[in-house]
C-alpha cells in the first residue's frame, strides 16, 4: 500500500496474455489463504498487458514505468534474506507524461525458470511480475504472483526399493516399494513380507514425511512436516505373512522433491514404517523417496482408472 | 480404543450401546449428505461409522451385532452409489478415492463397498477388482476384525460371482469366469481360516477356555466360503475334486489345528451334495488320516457314512452307484486312517467300525461277509494292540458292545449273526456283563422276532456265545443280583422253545446239544433251564407218536428221549431240589402212558417210582409231602398204560404213603385222596373200565374219618369231615353203591353236632358255609328229582 496515495493513478493492473485459458492451481500465499495463479513452465515466455488507469481528467508525471519479472526466495525466520535469482526488466515508458489511461503490453521472451513455486514453512520460492510507476516522491508499485511448476521426465522402469531391517531375535521384516521416484499423481505400491515376529503388533503404518532443510553448514535448520499417516496393516501378522501397500498420492499436498535449490534450501520426502506393538513402542524405518512432476496426462479411460487403482506388488 | 476387551455384561453393554449410538448418527449425516448429492461427505461420514468396527473392546458376540448394524447402513450407501451408476452419474475414480481413508478397517470396507458397485455396472472390471479386494484385505490380521470384514466381502460379492457361463455372451469367459471365482473363496477361505486359527494362540494360556468358546461362536464365518463354493453352479463332480475339494482340503491339513479340522471336515460333508462326496471319497477320508492328532477323526466319518447311508436309503432305485466300491473305498481308507493315526484311541477305532458295519448294512444289506470283514479288522487291531479283555464299564467296553449289537439289530436275525465267523472271537474280548448283555439282546431278538433255531449246529454255537447266562464265567463277579438273574434265566427258559426244527431227529439232535450246555450251568441255572429241556422233549415224543405211520422206528426213538429225560432229570435232583424233578417225572411218567410206544409201560413205571423214591428221600417238608404224595396219587390214578402187577405196587405205595404222613390232617385228606385211586383208577386188564373197587374207596373213606377224629383241634377237625362229606358225595354221584344214605345221614348228624360246640369265630363261619353249600347241592338233587342220585332218605 502506498502511503502517499495512488494521486492521479487510479489503478495499476497486470493482465496475463491468455490468463482465461491457461492452467490454473491454488497455491498458498500465507498460511491461511491460498488464491488460485496461472502455471507457467520453464523456457516459457511470459506476455501481457500493463494497464495504468488514470482518475478522469487527472495527468500523471513520472520518471518511467517498468515492468519486472522476479523470482525469490525468501526464509522466512530471516526476513535479510531475501534473495532475487532472476531479476527481468523491461521499461514499458520513459520519464515523461501520460494524458490519459494507457495500456502497454510487454513480452519476457523464453524466460528460464529453474524453480518451482513453493510455500514452505520456513521458506518460499516466489515468481511474480511487478510493475513500478517512477514518481517524484515515491514510486508506485503493482504485483502479479504466478506459479512455476517443473516439469520431469524419468524412465518408467525404475528400480524398486527393497530392504530387509529388523531387531535381532525380535522383528525381521522384508519391504519392498515398488519404485524409487514418483511422480506426484503416482501410487507407492508395495508389500511386506514378515520373516519373524516376535512382538505384539497392534499397527503398521506407512508416514510420508517432507523435510525441509534451509541454510547452509552449521547453520543448517531442518523441518520435519508429517503429510500422511496412512494405516496398512490392523492387528499381528504372523511370520510368513505379507501386507500390501497401496497409498494414492494424488491426494496429499506434495511438491516435487528439491535438492539445493540456489543452495538455499531443500525439500526432500519420506516414507516411514511405522510398526506400534501393544506397548505402543513403535519401530520404524525411512526411506526416501523422489517425488517429481510429470507433464500433464490426459484424461485416463475408466479401464485405466481400475488398472491403476487395483495395482498390487507382484501382481 | 480399549485394548483389553471386556468380559463384564454391562459393561459390554454399555460399549456397544455408545459404538451403536456412534453408526446411527453417522448414518444419519451420511444419508443426508447423499441426499443432497454430496458424495464425498457422505462417505465421510460412512468412514466415521465404519470407524467403530476398529474396537477391540467387543465380545465377538457383541462385535457381530455391531457389524450387523454397520451392514445394513453400509448396504444403503451401496444402493445409492448403484443408482448413481445406473443414473450414469459416475463419479469418476471413486475406487481410487476411498482408498484415502488413513484407517484400514473403514477403507477395506468402503472399497469392498464400492468395488461390488463396479462390478455390478462395469462386469468387465469384475476380475481385477475381485482378485484386489481379496488381496487388499490382507491389511487386517487382527483376527476377531479379519474374519468379519472378510465375511462382508462375501456377502457383498454373493451375488456377483459368476457361477458357470452364464449366458451365450459370456461363454468365451466360461470356465475361466468359473475358475476365478472358485479361486477367489479359496483364496477368501484360506486367510479367513488363518485368522480363525491364529485366534487360539493369542492371550493368555488360561483363558484357553473362553477362547474356544469364542472360536466356536465365530466357526460360521469361516464355514460360509465353504456354502458359498457349493453354491456355484458349475461347479460338477470335475472340477469339484480337482479344484474345490483339493483347495479346501490343503489348507484344512495344512492349519494344523484341531477345532478348525473337525469343524471344516463336517462342514464339507454337510454342504456339498452326496453325489460329489461318492466321487471324492478317497481324497477326503486320506485326508482324515492327515488331522492333527486331537481331532477326533471318527466322529468325521461317522458323519459322512451317515450322510451316504441316508442317501443310499433315499435314492432307494439309483441307489449307491454300482461302480463306486463304497464299502471297499471306506474299509480300505478307514484301515490306512487307524493306522496312520497310532494315537487313536481303541474305542474311537471300534466306533469307526461299527459305522462301518451300518455302513455295510444299510447299503448292502446282503452282503454278511461285508460285516465279517469288518469284524475281522477290529479282531486284528485287538490283536495288535494287545488288547485280550475289555475292562468293565470303560468307554471301550460300550464301544465293543454297540458294534456287536449292530448285527443283532440290524439283521433281526441270530441265524445271520451266527453266520458271522468273527463275531464270536470278538465277543469274547469283551467283559463279563457285556458279554451277558449281548447274550440277552440275542435272546430277546430271538424271541420278538420268532427266530427258530433249526440245527444242532446252530443251537451248539448260540449257546456258546451265550454262555455267560448258561454257565458260570471265570469272570464273573462274586455278588450276583438275584432278580436280574431270575430273569435271565427265565429268559433263557422261554427261549430254548426257539430250539426247534421241523425234523423230529434233528430236534432230538437239538435237545441233547442244549442239554450237554444247560448241564454245566450249575444248580442255580438248572433248575430254570433244564425243565424246558424236559418238557420239549416230551413234545418231541408226542410228534413221533404223531408221526408213527412214516417212522417206522418211533418207538425206539421215544424211548431214547425219555432215556434223555430220565438222565436231565437226575441231573437237576443233584440241584438238591427235590420237587421239580419229581413233578417232571410225574409229568414224563403220565406222557409216556399216553404215548403207548413199546415199553412204555416200563419207562412210566420206572419215571414213578423214581418219583417216589424223591419223595421218600429228599422231601422233609410236611407241606410238600402232602403235595408230592397228592401228585403221586394223582399221577397213579390217571397212567392208564400200568397191569396190575405193576399198579399194585404203586397203590399199595401210594396208600402207604398217605397213611404215613407226619400230620393227622394231611394223613386224613391224603387218604380220602386214596379213595380216587381205587374208583377210576385203571388197569391194562381192566380193558378201559376203571377198578370201582367199592371196598377199597369206603375203607379209604372210613379211615379218612377215623384219622380225622384223632384231631385235637376241632375246627380242623370239623373242616376234614366237611371235606369228607363232600367226597362222600362224589362218590355216591359216581356210582358208588356202597355210599349210603345211612353213612351220609351219620356224617352229617355228626357235623352238625359238632357245629353247635364250636366257637364262633371267622374259621367256623368258613366251615358252616362250606357244610350249608354241601346241604344245598344235597337239597337241590332232592328237589330235582330225576330219581337217579336223589339223596333220598338225607335228614337235612
Amino acid at each position: 500500500m502506498n502511503f502517499f496515495g495512488y494521486g492521479a493513478i487510479e489503478s495499476v493492473e497486470i493482465l496475463l496474455d491468455g490468463s482465461d485459458k491457461r492452467k490454473k492451481v491454488r497455491h498458498k500465499v500465507s498460511d491461511s489463504k491460498s488464491s488460485e495463479m496461472c502455471i507457467y513452465y520453464d523456457g516459457e515466455t511470459v506476455s501481457g498487458a500493463v494497464s495504468v488507469n488514470l482518475k478522469s481528467g487527472a495527468k500523471l508525471d513520472h520518471k518511467g514505468i517498468k515492468v519486472e519479472l522476479i523470482g525469490q526466495i525468501e526464509i522466512l525466520y530471516d526476513r535479510t534474506n531475501v534473495h532475487d535469482f532472476t531479476t527481468l526488466t523491461k521499461q514499458l515508458a520513459s520519464p515523461g507524461s501520460l494524458m490519459q489511461s494507457k495500456v502497454f503490453s510487454f513480452e519476457f521472451p523464453h524466460v528460464e525458470k529453474p524453480y518451482e513455486s513453493y510455500f514452505g514453512s520456513n521458506v518460499r520460492l516466489r515468481y511474480f511480475l511487478k510493475v513500478t510507476v517512477g514518481r517524484r516522491l515515491t514510486d508506485l508499485t503493482e504485483e502479479l504472483e504466478f506459479v512455476v511448476h517443473t516439469l520431469s521426465t524419468y524412465p518408467e522402469n525404475h528400480s524398486s526399493i527393497k530392504m530387509e531391517v529388523g531387531i535381532e531375535d525380535c522383528l525381521h521384516i522384508e519391504f519392498e516399494y515398488n519404485k524409487q521416484k514418483y511422480h506426484l499423481k503416482d501410487a507407492i505400491i508395495g508389500k511386506i513380507y514378515f520373516l519373524l515376529v516376535r512382538v505384539k503388533i497392534k499397527h503398521m503404518e506407512v508416514h510420508i514425511i517432507k523435510r525441509e532443510s534451509t541454510g547452509n553448514g552449521p547453520n543448517m535448520y531442518h523441518e520435519d512436516d508429517t503429510i500422511a499417516k496412512f494405516e496398512i496393516m490392523d492387528g499381528a501378522p504372523v511370520k510368513g505373512e505379507s501386507i500390501p501397500i497401496r497409498l494414492f498420492l494424488a491426494g496429499y499436498e506434495l511438491t516435487p522433491s528439491m535438492r539445493d535449490v540456489n543452495k538455499k534450501f531443500s525439500v526432500r520426502y519420506f516414507l516411514n514404517l511405522v510398526l506400534i506393538d501393544e506397548e505402543d513402542r513403535r519401530y520404524f524405518k525411512q526411506q526416501e523417496i523422489i517425488l517429481w512432476r510429470k507433464g500433464d496426462v490426459p484424461r485416463r479411460s475408466a479401464a485405466k482408472g481400475i488398472e491403476e487403482s487395483t495395482q498390487r506388488f507382484g501382481a | 480404543m480399549a485394548e483389553k476387551n471386556v468380559e463384564n455384561t454391562e459393561e459390554q453393554e454399555r460399549l456397544l450401546d455408545e459404538a451403536l449410538q456412534v453408526v446411527k448418527m453417522e448414518s444419519f449425516h451420511m444419508k443426508r449428505e447423499l441426499d443432497k448429492n454430496k458424495l464425498m461427505d457422505g462417505l465421510k461420514h460412512a468412514s466415521d461409522l465404519l470407524k467403530e468396527l476398529r474396537t477391540s473392546a467387543l465380545t465377538p458376540k457383541n462385535y457381530y451385532e455391531l457389524y450387523m448394524a454397520v451392514c445394513d447402513e453400509l448396504r444403503h450407501l451401496q444402493s445409492h452409489l448403484s443408482d448413481e451408476f445406473q443414473k450414469g452419474r459416475v463419479v469418476s475414480d471413486l475406487y481410487e478415492l476411498v482408498q484415502y481413508a488413513g484407517n484400514i478397517i473403514p477403507r477395506l470396507y468402503l472399497l469392498v463397498t464400492v468395488g461390488v458397485v463396479y462390478i455390478k455396472n462395469k462386469p468387465e472390471a469384475r476380475e481385477a477388482i475381485l482378485k484386489d479386494l481379496v488381496e487388499m484385505c490382507r491389511g487386517v490380521q487382527h483376527p476377531l476384525r479379519g474374519l468379519f470384514l472378510r465375511n462382508y466381502l462375501l456377502q457383498c460379492t454373493k451375488n456377483v460371482l459368476p457361477d458357470h457361463a452364464i449366458d451365450e455372451s459370456e461363454k468365451q469367459e466360461g470356465p475361466p469366469a468359473l475358475q476365478h471365482s472358485i479361486d477367489f473363496i479359496l483364496l477368501n477361505f484360506a486367510e479367513m481360516n488363518k485368522l480363525w486359527v491364529r485366534m487360539q494362540h493369542l492371550g493368555h494360556s488360561r483363558e484357553r477356555e473362553k477362547r474356544e468358546r469364542e472360536r466356536q461362536e465365530l466357526r460360521i464365518l469361516v464355514g460360509t466360503n465353504l456354502v458359498r463354493l457349493s453354491q456355484l453352479e458349475g461347479v460338477d463332480v470335475n472340477s469339484y475334486r480337482k479344484i474345490v475339494l483339493n483347495g479346501v482340503l490343503e489348507q484344512v491339513v495344512n492349519c494344523k489345528d484341531a477345532i478348525a479340522q473337525e469343524y471344516l471336515m463336517e462342514c464339507i460333508i454337510q454342504v456339498f451334495p452326496d453325489e460329489f462326496h461318492l466321487q471324492t471319497l478317497r481324497s477326503f477320508l486320506k485326508a482324515c488320516a492327515d488331522m492333527h492328532p486331537r481331532v477326533n477323526v471318527k466322529n468325521t466319518i461317522i458323519a459322512l457314512i451317515d450322510r451316504l447311508a441316508q442317501f443310499a436309503a433315499r435314492e432307494e432305485d439309483s441307489g449307491i452307484p454300482s461302480e463306486i466300491m463304497l464299502f471297499d473305498i471306506f474299509s480300505e481308507q478307514i484301515a490306512n486312517i487307524i493306522d496312520t493315526r497310532s494315537g487313536m484311541l481303541l474305542e474311537d477305532v471300534v466306533s469307526l467300525q461299527t459305522a462301518l458295519v451300518k455302513l455295510a448294512f444299510k447299503c448292502y444289506p446282503n452282503r454278511v461277509d461285508y460285516v465279517d470283514r469288518v469284524l475281522e479288522a477290529t479282531m486284528d487291531l485287538f490283536g495288535k494292540r494287545n488288547m485280550d479283555s475289555v475292562p468293565n464299564g470303560s468307554a471301550l467296553s460300550s464301544e465293543l458292545y454297540n458294534l456287536l449289537e449292530v448285527p443283532i439289530k440290524s439283521y433281526n436275525n441270530i441265524l445271520t449273526v451266527l453266520q458271522l465267523q468273527c463275531f464270536a472271537p470278538l465277543y469274547e474280548h469283551l467283559d463279563y456283563e457285556s458279554r451277558k448283555r449281548i447274550g440277552v439282546q440275542m435272546l430277546v431278538n430271538a424271541l420278538e422276532h420268532h427266530t427258530l433255531l433249526p440245527s444242532a449246529e446252530q443251537v451248539n454255537s448260540l449257546l456258546m456265545l451265550v454262555s455267560p447266562l448258561i454257565q458260570d464265567q471265570a469272570d464273573q463277579p462274586t455278588d450276583i443280583d438275584m432278580d436280574d438273574f431270575s430273569e435271565e434265566q427265565g429268559l433263557i427258559g422261554q427261549f430254548i422253545h426257539q430250539l426247534y426244527s421241523e425234523e423230529p431227529d434233528q430236534q432230538y439232535q437239538i435237545l441233547n446239544k442244549a442239554r450237554t450246555h444247560f448241564e454245566k450251568g450249575g444248580n442255580k441255572r438248572m433248575i430254570f433251564t433244564l425243565p424246558a429241556i424236559v418238557f420239549s422233549a416230551y413234545k418231541l415224543a408226542v410228534r413221533y407218536k404223531e408221526l408213527s405211520d412214516e417212522d417206522e422206528r418211533w418207538e425206539k426213538k421215544c424211548n431214547r428221549i425219555f432215556e434223555m429225560c430220565r438222565a436231565v432229570i437226575n441231573t437237576l435232583c443233584q440241584a438238591e431240589i427235590a420237587e421239580l424233578p419229581l413233578r417232571l417225572f410225574i409229568q414224563g411218567a403220565l406222557c409216556a402212558s399216553e404215548l403207548q410206544f413199546e415199553n412204555h409201560e416200563s419207562v412210566a413205571y420206572e419215571f414213578i417210582s423214581q418219583a417216589f423214591s424223591l419223595y421218600e428221600e429228599d422231601i422233609t417238608d410236611s407241606r410238600a409231602q402232602l403235595a408230592a404224595v397228592m401228585l403221586l396219587i394223582s399221577a397213579v390214578e390217571r397212567c392208564r398204560c400200568f397191569s396190575e402187577d405193576s399198579h399194585a405196587p404203586l397203590r399199595t405205595q401210594c396208600a402207604h404213603a398217605a397213611s404215613r404222613l407226619l400230620k393227622k390232617p394231611d394223613q386224613s385228606r391224603a387218604v380220602a385222596h386214596v379213595a380216587h385211586l381205587f374208583w377210576s383208577g385203571q388197569i391194562t386188564e381192566g380193558d378201559g373200565e376203571p377198578m370201582h373197587d367199592m371196598r377199597r374207596v369206603l375203607e379209604c373213606l372210613k379211615k379218612a374219618i377215623r384219622i380225622a377224629s384223632q384231631c385235637m383241634e376241632s375246627a380242623v377237625q370239623l373242616q376234614l369231615y366237611v371235606e369228607i362229606l363232600n367226597k362222600y358225595m362224589y362218590f355216591y354221584e359216581h356210582g358208588c353203591t356202597g355210599v349210603t344214605m345211612e353213612l351220609l345221614n351219620q356224617l352229617i348228624k355228626k357235623i352238625r353236632e359238632e357245629l353247635q360246640d364250636i366257637e364262633g369265630n371267622e374259621e367256623s363261619s368258613m366251615i358252616k358255609v362250606h357244610f350249608e353249600n354241601a346241604l344245598e347241592h344235597i337239597r337241590n338233587h332232592q328237589q330235582s328229582g330225576d330219581g337217579q342220585y336223589s339223596y333220598e332218605g338225607i335228614t337235612l
